[in-house]
């Protein structure tokens, strides 16, 4: 060994003793220490999330997580009552005022002050009209279209003009956050002087948005906490809306992140959260239920779960076969077994909690009958449509048999068929329901196949590449308003990445899509409503298969009043209402 | 001539390697797992309510403890999961041979070639051998995941096999050098025997043997592979393997609830893995007598 | 080691870092799924979809991206997240030191660790203690890290309530006036459970290869002259034996940590610790490429950057080797 390799040996021989002498011990006391010492008790708000926010830029964070912060924030005009799910203004002052000869709506704002303390102004509506305009904001742009001109007469007054009645003006429209003219200005005009606009836009980083809500934002540590303080502007505080006398009653929020649902509850358990804002799995349900301070909470969903099928080609082309199908499905079945009990029945596209699109006149195929009864009826179905078996499913003496593989009316055999489903760790109820929906399915001696495939590629599959023979996806959250009824089914969106991923094309369905998005009566809305669902669930694109409900927890302990809603307690009535128990 | 001198050499260093408590003890597991991987073709048998993948019991809708009809109770779907442990065992060699083998074949070819080609060969593909060998091979699958999307258990393997050949060719290279000098080669270099010839039909099996001997080391490291990025949910969602079940516990939250699920497969992919590495090292014994046990002093 | 040897090393780097920069970078843009398609919201059109890709350059022809790309990262502009909005560069700056400090700590503690009981094991070979530390860190080293993670976090988290279930911090004492060494005690309590699972993973391997170096140095002359000398035994296993040993599993922190490296990754993800290995793994998740090339790069520099290190430490310290 080199001579200057042996001093460094010796030097490093005696500083490793020392380290080893000084080291050891001090991370022993250190973890002594540590595990030692107690929280001390605070009177913030602490709500779990299941992921990190995307972004808190507006136009970038569109994931739920981002928008459940920003929601705290920007505000629209009108939303929802959160009981009869009617639509109220919120930083409007009152209904808007139509004028049928000049298709106008006048709309009176509300005195309201952005969380700097400037006031709230016609000017910034203007602007985020503007704003929609310039940057043909995905989601925005295309609703907002309809409003081709908007005045501003004075800083109170907003006058839409629209080119034609829109049933989705109030719905979609009005529903919408306002941002403030003068902390976007600026980044506006920078943002339209570049090559990439939009991108521009997405990539500012925001560090303090300006909001009108109960809500302002003060630290962000990231992959730690967000803490969010009382807005002393809100304009809604002392206010009685949607049947509220409105807050905010709590001084600040920690947001913080849990990865794991089970990490969450634990946390709500200990105390070190008061809400975690995610459904809760039935499966931790017993252990939460005999606990004296966890409250749970039930309510429905506005979601959609469903089996989609591909229009274009064989199988599914045959309405027969699809109608067979919605036969064999036992809906009982997932109810019970799948979401434990804590669902919906879902016999039309439109979910049963919404109540007044809701048509409950629907064709519903197999009511609840158990599986022989299931298999025969289809099995009539098949068979008036011309499928044969050489051993059918049902045999002479009307007993159920295992069936031969099902032929077409031409003779063939029916080729095998894939049913695509998201990965059981994205959703493990999916996953399960299409490996239910095969083996129903294979009772038939139909060569059906579920299989898991990788979240995005499913979509791009389905809706890219509209490669497939069937599939089980669902909407989480759909928007209050039955519009979508048109985006899913209208025969002009199906196309690549469309949104008519089944290939459904019907005149009559289209004529009545287009006439409701222009009927401002409700009640003669509803029926076109009412006539669509008959005509989906007759044909059946898509097969409804479950509304889950949502199970949430909080801690009752330190803080009370959480408001349920369609959707569950996570929403901005809950945020203004909750006050600290005393 | 060679062929009996080989099984001659195979036979004296099995009975040193039989004597090693090491190598007794990874026989033993594995054994005992490749009956479990067997066992899962017979499952079949039990009837549809054991499959692992679709199998549900009437009465069962959550994850429930053991019981009589669920020796190792239920996942929280009702899915039996023993049957899944079965079929994972069943997974884990699939995964862990193939790959292997793959990576032998692979590394073999790449160590024949640099070590009797030489120079420049020799450089370039040695030189690549080390870098792959230090990437850290899960943070490449990860990265591949999102390029292919869905991860086919079978591309799993390839990639997995593509970045462990490195470790097999050194060896094989060494042993080629070795082998070059030997006359029978340099006879049939007069001869005019091309040289893919010489490779493959005088070289390889001699040094084949030695290949099949680093089998056991990538049989682990790919076990390992796999079960981790199953484990981050990057794999073959249409197989059962333990990761993927590890997977499901952690994510359908039922980590703390649920010891009976947790338990069993992280210890089968812990076991198996350490048997192979026993095994690799006994061989390892066999091959380097310093680093035998001595009987005596 | 000479200058120009060791320039060339340094080219022959940049060049493979280079290719994989290349490869990745085409890997990428020929993938099928793209970020858009996660947006599940029904109301965007495929016009807004097709609006958003422009805007992310996707479009462009792959060439065109690829001369931008290799034009960008050599001016220092890593490219924006797609997923965050934010500049790569930030983001992984805010990472960076999480990670850094979980690895460094577990490194070094383990190789510590490693070295100190490898020789006691090696010294005392074949005796119970031998078997009883080389069957343990066999045992180590063969875990599978997340069945590991997640026992440690059901035990001493769940069972035991010792420590947090995950996370960096807790929030409330850093949100209001809390004093430095509070905040110095949490991070502390919240770093040693993914500590503890590194460094039993690690300790392992570095025991393994410290007993073995031990084992090959114990035969060498010098011993059985020291032997002969009549010096104390402690003093031959730890001032001769030892020191000599030990450079060999030194140097292998360089080739460990394509090891270390994945159950860093794994650990974060488990116990949510805010790190790059992380972060890539949500990237993949997320199609978010920009970012996860960006991590991908820097681990895949770090290793070329440590072996380099390792080669050097090892050439000046064994005037053996030449290169």
């Amino acid at each position: 060994m080199r001579p200057g390799i042996r001093n460094m040996c010796n030097r490093f021989d005696r500083s490793y003793s020392y380290l080893s002498c000084i080291l050891i011990p001090a991370v022993f006391v250190l973890v002594l220490a540590a595990s030692c010492h107690k929280e001390k008790p605070s009177l913030y708000l602490k709500i779990g999330l299941p992921e990190a926010p995307q972004s808190l830029n507006l136009w970038l964070g569109t994931d739920a997580n981002s928008k459940r912060i920003l929601s705290q924030i920007y505000q629209p005009l009108y939303r929802r009552h959160p009981k009869t799910l009617k639509i109220i203004p919120w930083l409007a002052a009152a209904d808007p005022v139509f004028d049928p000869e000049k298709s106008t709506y006048t709309v009176t704002l509300r005195q309201a002050k952005w969380s700097d303390g400037s006031d709230f102004t016609s000017e910034d509506v203007v602007f985020t009209r503007q704003l929609f305009f310039d940057f043909k904001i995905p989601g925005r742009y295309s609703k907002w279209k309809l409003i081709h001109k908007i005045d501003a007469p004075d800083p109170h007054t907003v006058v839409f003009h629209l080119k034609e009645p829109s049933a989705i003006f109030m719905s979609r429209i009005m529903t919408v956050p306002i941002v403030s003219k003068a902390e976007w200005q600026d980044v506006v005009k920078k943002a339209l002087a570049t090559e990439k606009p939009l991108r521009t836009l997405q990539d500012h980083v925001v560090t303090h948005p300006m909001g009108t809500g109960p809500f302002v934002l003060t630290q962000v540590k990231k992959g730690a906490y967000i803490h969010m303080k009382k807005n002393p502007y809100f304009f809604g505080t002392g206010l009685t809306l949607g049947g509220h006398v409105l807050g905010p009653y709590v001084d600040d929020i920690l947001f913080r992140v849990y990865g794991t649902s089970d990490v969450a509850i634990l946390a709500l358990k200990k105390g070190d959260i008061d809400y975690y804002w995610w459904d809760i799995q039935a499966g931790h349900l017993e252990d939460l239920k005999g606990q004296d301070d966890i409250d749970l909470y039930f309510n429905k969903k506005s979601a959609l779960y469903y089996l989609g099928f591909n229009l274009r080609k064989p199988p599914f082309h045959d309405r027969a076969l699809r109608r067979a199908v919605a036969t064999v499905v036992d809906k009982e079945f997932i109810l019970t077994r799948v979401l434990q009990g804590y669902g919906t029945p879902m016999n039309s596209v439109v979910p049963s909690g919404n109540h007044f699109w809701y048509n409950p006149d629907v064709k519903t195929y197999s009511h609840g009958l158990p599986r022989e009864d299931r298999i025969k009826a289809a099995v009539k179905i098949l068979s008036t449509a011309g499928y044969t078996w050489q051993t059918p499913p049902v045999g002479e003496d009307g007993s159920v048999v295992e069936p031969s593989p099902i032929q077409l009316p031409s003779g063939r055999k029916m080729d095998k068929f894939v049913i695509l489903t998201p990965p059981a760790d994205y959703d493990p109820r999916r996953a399960f329901v299409g490996t239910m929906v095969q083996e129903w399915l294979r009772d038939l001696g139909m060569p059906a196949f579920a299989r898991p495939m990788a979240f995005t590629a499913l979509l791009d599959t389905v809706k890219g590449k509209h490669e497939f023979d069937a599939f089980i996806l669902g909407y989480g959250k759909l928007n209050l308003d039955p519009d979508y009824l048109r985006a899913f089914f209208y025969s002009k969106n199906d196309r690549p990445r469309g949104w008519n991923m089944s290939g459904y094309s019907n005149p009559e369905f289209d004529a009545i899509a287009d006439a409701q998005r222009r009927t401002i009566d409700p009640e003669e809305r509803q029926q076109l409503i009412y006539k669509m669902q008959k005509i989906i669930l007759a044909d059946l694109p898509y097969l409804p298969l479950y509304n889950p409900n949502v199970i949430e927890a909080t801690l009752n302990q330190r803080f009370k009043g959480w408001v349920s809603k369609v959707n569950g307690i996570g929403n901005i009535w809950s945020m203004c209402t909750v006050k600290p128990v005393d | 001539m060679l062929k009996t001198h080989y099984i001659h050499r195979f036979f004296a260093g099995w009975q040193i390697f039989i004597k090693n408590p090491v190598a007794k003890a990874g026989v033993f597991i594995m054994v005992v797992f490749m009956v479990m991987a067997l066992a899962s073709f017979c499952l079949p048998l039990l009837g549809p309510m054991y499959d692992p993948m679709t199998g549900i019991d009437p009465d069962i809708r959550l994850s429930t403890p053991p019981s009589l009809t669920h020796w190792l109770g239920t996942d929280n779907v009702g899915r039996d999961i023993l049957a899944q442990l079965l079929e994972g065992a069943k997974v884990a060699f699939i995964v862990g041979l193939s790959s292997a083998f793959i990576s032998i074949v692979l590394g073999t070819a790449i160590g024949m070639v640099a070590g009797y080609a030489g120079g420049l060969w020799d450089a370039v593909l040695m030189r690549a051998a080390d870098i792959i060998m230090v990437m850290p091979s899960l943070v490449i699958l990860l990265i591949l995941a999102s390029l292919f999307g869905q991860f086919n258990i079978w591309l799993i393997v390839f990639i997995i096999a593509i970045l462990r050949w490195p470790a097999v060719s050194r060896v094989i290279r060494s042993q080629t050098l070795s082998l070059k000098q030997r006359p029978f080669i340099e006879a049939s270099q007069v001869a005019g025997a091309s040289s893919f010839r010489i490779i493959f039909r005088h070289i390889m099996p001699n040094v084949l043997p030695l290949a099949f001997l680093y089998m056991t080391f990538r049989v682990t490291s790919a076990i390992l592979v796999e079960a981790a990025l199953s484990f981050l949910g990057f794999g073959d969602p249409s197989q059962v393997s333990w990761g993927m079940m590890l997977q499901w516990v952690w994510k359908s939250g039922h980590m703390f609830q649920a010891p009976y699920w947790l338990i069993p497969p992280g210890i089968s992919i812990s076991l198996l893995t350490l048997a192979f590495y026993m095994l690799g090292r006994a061989m390892d014994e066999v091959l380097d007598p310093r680093l035998r046990r001595q009987a005596q002093g | 080691m000479k200058p120009g040897v060791f320039l060339v090393k340094l080219l022959e780097i940049a060049l493979i870092f280079f290719i994989i920069l290349t490869l990745l970078f085409f890997l990428f843009r020929l993938s099928p799924g793209d970020p858009v398609s996660k947006m599940v919201d029904p109301m965007l059109t495929p016009e807004d979809m097709d609006h958003l890709i422009s805007q992310m350059g996707l479009d462009r022809p792959v060439w065109e991206q690829y001369l931008i790309y290799v034009k960008n990262f050599f001016t220092g502009r890593f490219g924006v997240s797609f997923h965050y909005g934010e500049p790569v560069k930030d983001i992984i700056k805010q990472r960076l030191g999480w990670t850094i400090l979980l690895f460094t700590t577990s490194t070094v503690m383990a190789a510590f660790a490693g070295v100190y009981l490898g020789k006691i094991a090696a010294w005392k070979k074949n005796s119970r203690l031998d078997n009883i530390m080389s069957i343990s860190a066999l045992v180590c080293y063969t875990l599978f890290i997340p069945w590991f993670a997640l026992l440690l976090l059901w035990g001493l988290g769940y069972q035991l309530n010792l420590f947090p279930l995950g996370g960096v911090l807790t929030p409330e004492l850093w949100v209001g006036a809390g004093s430095f060494v509070a905040k110095a005690l949490d991070l502390a309590h919240h770093m040693v459970l993914p500590l503890m699972t590194l460094f039993i993973i690690n300790l392992g391997s570095y025991l393994l290869l410290m007993r073995s170096s031990m084992l090959s140095v114990l035969q060498e002359d010098y011993i059985i002259t020291a032997r002969a000398k009549g010096l104390g035994e402690t003093v031959i296993r730890d001032k001769h034996a030892a020191k000599n040993a030990a450079l060999p599993v030194i140097t292998s922190v360089g080739l460990n940590l394509a090891f270390s490296i994945n159950g860093g990754a794994l650990t974060e993800q488990i116990f949510t610790w805010p790190g790059i290995g992380r972060e890539l793994i949500f990237a993949v998740s997320n199609n978010d490429y920009p970012l996860a090339q960006a991590c991908f790069l820097l681990i895949a520099l770090v290793v070329l950057v440590a072996n380099l290190i390792v080669d050097l430490l090892y050439a000046w310290v064994d005037p053996r080797i030449t290169y």
